[in-house]
This record gives structure tokens, sequence and C-alpha cells, in this order.
């Protein structure tokens, strides 16, 4: 029966979290269960993607319905805790439709949000986890590979994944669009609540040097301070450190705004006109909205960051479409390959391409032995072949095995050493 | 028509070339367009230095009183000042304002062309070429500081106004600013320059460093207007008013260069 390739799991599009957590895998078991999988019947190689929007078997088998039905069962009986009846969150692709899923699923064209960027570092590592059991082939080995290369592509060729959908991430965007670099920028964060100390991690993440935190109560403020680095400061005197703040966030619950024009204008003159980009993550909101009228202050609320990060959205999902077409071309270039990735074509394609060598060559021979007779030419005719016989008899015998593991590995091996018209040039 | 003309004919062309490149370019996430705007950019910038060289050689130095000349010769050296800071920093959307204003000021020069001057007695001196090359350079990289300032402008706006644009890829405000200072800097230094040895120039053609001409009126005018803003950065005033009057001193020198050339009788007048 023909190799063919199948992905069976769920992922967030059939499945809600409770049903998610209840089949993931825990990380230590991921190596037994990789090996658990390919010792399934009619399952030739295999690797378990797990994250937190998916749990995905990506295998290779002889016989589909059957494998289908035994991976449903092994995920059935791995759950751990309160089982639930997977039945109707399961899917499975084969073929073409397997192939085109694993090319989306790596360009995070199937992700929650789309275009995020951990997807491709988590197949990356799935699939060096079960390769490291001795769980893959060659076919894996070819495919993760190629979905790998697709993604980079997709990532290169659209903007799938240029611009921020988060309201922090739109933030720290919009930073990078008033400050050229980060890094060397001073933050101010007003109100050492768990939504400030958010945004201000994701600001030190992407470079900001400095952070001034600020709180009513002064200690909540020093206790932030201290677990990011950042240096605390009274809240009555914070107008008095604003000089030196790039950005300020506000995120207080104070029910009026706790900082208006006044002391900004202050600070803009000490700053030399220096931009300062204000961000207010307050509802109601702790900046007045008059600031933003001030020339090189830069006022965002939350509605405006949600605002750049749906508008961001949107781009993305018309990205998405472009990135749909490269993935379809993807998906029709590793199908060649496999298709012929079978032992008797490969088998018949290997003798007549020696055949036509040999025949080729005793021709040239013959044509400067002109005056040989009937019987030396037979001769030499019976030499050759038995030559080439003798040469070929232990690579067939070895792809004529059928071990199910290896066979794939020595076809794609004799395709390659003997350069056998691979459509696939890469 | 003769060769250079031919050659500026093409160059014509080939900055629309480019800058619809630029603009597809902004609009898009291609790299392709980009690298048609810089060859269409620099093949251009090619063969505006040779009709340039061709027009030296077959007239001499008097079609520095062409105002045709003139034209050429500062989109030559826009084009020629942006793809050197290109090949440091690579500035795309500069790129879309430079080409069309290449294209426009080669065109004008076009529409002017006339004969060459015969240069008069006065003016065959080595002042000319003294005033005319630091004048020309420095106006050239005022011109490059007002296409700064317009996408500072751009960028602000949409900035204060809570709208992304159409346009991707528009340099920080940072870095717009700090780019705009530099070049109003540089542009200063040079044009200075070209103002002293411009008045040296007037001493040994006409016998006063200083004439009330229009055009030096025009242009000290321009040069206050650039001091007070160098001066203007150090209390404050970057950002969006620097970016406006950066565009106004660039318009001020716009209507010195064509006063010098249209409004008054020749020979006599020079910036």
């Amino acid at each position: 029966m023909q190799q063919d390739v199948l992905i069976v799991g769920l992922s967030h599009r059939t499945a809600s979290l409770d049903v998610r957590e209840a089949v993931a895998i825990a990380d230590e078991r991921l190596d037994d269960v990789n090996r658990a999988l390919c010792d399934l019947e009619g399952v030739d190689e295999a690797v378990l993607l797990c994250t937190c929007n998916r749990v995905e078997v990506v295998s290779t088998t002889r016989d589909g319905g059957g494998a289908v039905a035994r991976i449903a069962a092994f995920l059935r009986q791995a759950q751990t805790g309160r089982a639930a009846d997977l039945t109707p969150h399961l899917y499975n692709y084969q073929g073409r439709d397997a192939v085109r899923h694993l090319f989306r699923v790596a360009s995070s064209l199937d992700s929650m949000v789309v275009g995020e960027p951990q997807i491709l570092g988590q197949l990356k590592q799935s699939y060096a986890r079960a390769a490291s059991v001795g769980a893959t082939g060659a076919v894996l080995h070819r495919w993760f590979h190629k979905a790998f290369s697709v993604a980079k592509r997709v990532r290169t060729e659209t903007g799938i994944a240029g611009r921020a959908v988060s309201v922090s991430s739109a933030a720290v965007e919009l930073a990078t669009t008033i400050f050229d670099r980060l890094e060397g920028k001073t933050a101010m964060l007003i109100g050492a609540g768990k939504m400030g100390e958010l945004a201000a991690r994701h600001l030190l993440a992407n470079g900001v040097g400095g952070l001034i935190v600020t709180n009513r109560t002064f200690e909540r403020a020093v206790e932030l301070a201290r677990q990011l680095n950042a240096t605390p400061v009274p809240f009555e005197q914070f107008p008095r450190y604003l000089p030196m703040a790039d950005i300020v966030i506000g995120a207080t619950a104070a029910s009026e705004a706790v900082l208006g024009p006044g002391p900004v204008q202050e600070a803009l003159r000490e700053r030399k006109g220096r931009p300062i980009f204000c961000i207010d993550l307050s509802v109601p909101r702790n900046f007045d909205p008059r600031l933003n009228e001030l020339d090189n202050v830069y006022l965002y609320d939350v509605d405006d960051l949600s605002q750049v990060a749906e508008g961001n959205l949107g781009e993305r999902v018309r990205e998405a479409e472009k990135a749909e077409d490269i993935v379809t071309a993807e998906v029709e270039s590793f199908l060649r390959w496999l298709g012929h990735l079978e032992v008797v074509p490969t088998i018949i394609a290997l003798r007549d391409k020696v055949e036509a060598i040999r025949l080729g060559e005793l021709q040239k021979s013959l044509n400067q032995l002109k005056d040989l007779g009937p019987r030396e030419r037979q001769v030499l005719e019976a030499m050759t072949t038995a030559i080439v016989n003798k040469i070929l008899h232990a690579p067939l015998a070895r792809l004529k095995q059928h071990d199910r593991r290896t066979e794939t590995f020595y076809l794609d091996a004799t395709r390659r050493l003997f350069d056998l018209e691979d459509p696939d040039e890469s | 028509m003769s060769i250079d003309l031919v050659f500026f004919a093409v160059s014509l062309g080939l900055y629309l070339v480019a800058a619809a490149a630029f603009v597809v370019h902004l609009t898009s996430t291609r790299a392709q367009p980009h690298r048609v705007a810089l060859v269409a950019l620099s093949a251009a910038f090619a063969l505006e230095t040779i009709a340039l060289l061709l027009r030296v050689g077959t007239r001499g130095l008097g079609i520095m009183l062409s105002f045709h000349d003139q034209l050429s010769l500062l989109a030559w050296l826009i084009v020629g000042l942006y793809l050197a800071l290109q090949a440091r920093a690579p500035l795309a959307v500069l790129g879309a304002l430079v080409s069309p204003l290449a294209f426009l000021l080669t065109l004008s020069s076009y529409i002017v062309f006339s004969g060459a001057e015969t240069l008069p007695e006065g003016l065959r001196t080595a002042w000319l070429p003294a005033h005319v090359a630091p004048a020309f350079l420095g106006y050239a990289v005022f011109a490059l500081a007002a296409c700064v300032s317009l996408v500072y402008l751009v960028q602000e706006r949409q900035l204060k106004a809570k709208r992304r644009g159409r346009l991707r890829r528009l340099p920080s405000l940072e870095r717009l600013d700090e780019l705009n200072y530099r070049c109003v800097a540089w542009g200063f230094a040079l044009f200075t320059v070209g103002i002293v040895t411009g008045s040296l120039l007037s001493k040994a053609a006409w016998g006063s460093f200083w004439a009330w001409e229009p055009v030096q009126v025009v242009a000290v005018l321009a040069w206050l207007l650039y001091a007070l803003l160098l001066q203007a950065r150090m209390l404050g005033w970057r950002g969006r008013r620097a970016a406006t009057l950066t565009l106004v001193g660039f318009a001020l020198l716009l209507i010195s260069l064509v006063a010098l050339n249209l409004g008054l009788p020749h020979g006599r007048a020079l910036g």
C-alpha cells in the first residue's frame, strides 16, 4: 500500500481549553509518547505536536483508516485527569489536506492569533524531540523541513507577522515609531497595579533602559521596583521626575486625571522639546486628553491602542490570503516528491537508468571494434549485463526488503544518489 | 538636439520610474520595487553626470550663469547626496520625495533652456566656482532637509491623529528629527561659505561686497532663518516647528534662485 501522510488531533478550532488541557502531554512523557506512537500498527513515523492551542499527531502510514482509529484511541487513553469524550473534537487530514495543514500551522495561518511567531519554534522543537528518539524517518524529515521553509517564505514575502496585534505590543510599536530605539530610553509607571506592571515588563523586554515606578501606596511601588530593578519615587513627587521619562504609563485606579498639561509642559521645557509618549491604560482615564494637543506629546489611551491593534489585525488577514497561495504551491511540490517514494517505480527507474548507460557505452565500444564477430559481440554483451546486475544486486535487495522504518530513507537516498529525475529540485 | 539634452531627457524618464517604484515599495511589502527605484535613480544620476561634464566641456564655466544648468546641477547634487546617504542607511520614503523633486527640477531646467551664456569679463575669476560650489551644495542639503521635514510632518500628523496611513516603513520621528538637524547644520555651514565667497565675488566683479540686490537680501534672510532654527533647537524648538521652519527656509531659497534668474537683469545678479 502506498505511503501516505496523516495528521490526527485537535486544536483551538475544535476543542475548548479544558478539553485541550485534558489531552495535553506533559513534557517529561513526550519521548515515551513519540516512541509509543510510531510503534502503533500501521504508523511508520510520528511526531507529537503539543502546544497550548493544539495537540496533533503528525505521521506517515500505509494504512490510512486503521491508523486514524488507532491514533485517536491512543490520544483518548493518554488523557490525564478527568477524561473527556474526544470524538467530536478530533479531526484527521490525509494526503494533500495533511500536507497543507502542517504548512498552514507552521506559517501561523491556523493560529489563534494569525501570524504569531511562537508556533514555528514549537514545531521545530517537537520535531527535534521526536527525531531524538528515532520516531521520524525520511518522509517526516522532508515534510517538516519543507514546512519550516514554507513558514520562512511566508514570513519574508508577506506582511502576516508585520504588525502588533495586542494592546501592549501596539504600545511598543508606537513607541518605536516615535523613538528610533527604546534602548537608553526611560519609562515612568504611574500606578503599580497588575496592568501597569504588564505594560512596563513589555517595554523593558523591548529594550527600555530605565524604569521609574510611582504609586499612591509607596510600599507597593518599592516592592514592584525591586522586582523590575526600577527606581521607586513617592507619588507626591512624581512630577519632579517627569522630565526624565520618555514614556509615561498611567495605570492607577484614580477616578480623575492624575496628570494634566501643566506638569507635562514643565517637563517638556526641561527636556528641550524631546518627545514624550503617554500611554493611558486606565478606565476612567488617568491622563488629561488635552495632553495630546501639546507639541511633541503623543497620548494614546486604551481605545486608541486597541484600534491600532485591530487595524493591524485586519492587515494580517489580508496578508494571510497571499500566504495561502504560497502554501498551495508548496503543497504540490511536496506531493510530487512523496509520490515518487515508491519501491516499484524506483526500482524500474534505477534499472532503466543503468541499462541505458550500459547500452550507450556498449554501442560506443562496438562502433570502435568494427571487425568483431557475432561471438565476441555476444561475450561483450553478456559481460556488461553481468557487471550491471552484480552492482545492482545489493541495492535492489535492500529496496525490496520492505522494512517500514528504513524503506523511505533508502528510496529517497536512491533517488538522490542516482539522480532519478526527481521533479522537486529542492 | 544636442547629446547632453538627450541624456537629460532619458534621466527625466528614469526619475519618473524611480518615483513610481518608490511609491509602490512604500505601499507594499515587496523588496523588488526598492531595487528598481535605486537602479533607476543611480542610472539617472550617472547620465546627468555625463551630461553636465559635456556641458562644461563644450561651454566652459559660463554654464553657471544659465538657469537651465543651475537647475540640473541642483537636481544632480540632490540625487547624488541622497544616493550617498541611503548607502549608509536606507530611507526609501526620502527617495520617494527626492525622485519627483529631481524630476521637477530637471523638467524646469528643460523649460527654461537657453543657449549658453558667455561669461562676462568681470566674472572670469576663481571666486565664481568658489561661490557656486558651496552655495549649490548647501541648496542641495537644504533640499534634503526639506524632504525629511515633510516626512516628519506626515508621520507626526498620523501619530497625533491616531491613524495609520497606507504608507509603511516611515522612519521614527526621532530619526527624522535627528536627520533634519544634521542636514540643516551641514547646509548652514556650506551656505555660509557660499555667502562669504559670494560677497567676495561681488567685490571682485563689481567692486563692492554688498549691493542690496534682492537676491542677496533673500539669501541673507534665508541664512538668518536657518541660523535662528539652529539656535532655537537648543531651546527646545524641535520636531514639528523645526520641520515647518526648514520648509519655509527652503521655500525662501527657491524664491531666491528663481529671482536670481528670472526677475533680474542679467550679468549683475549673483546670490
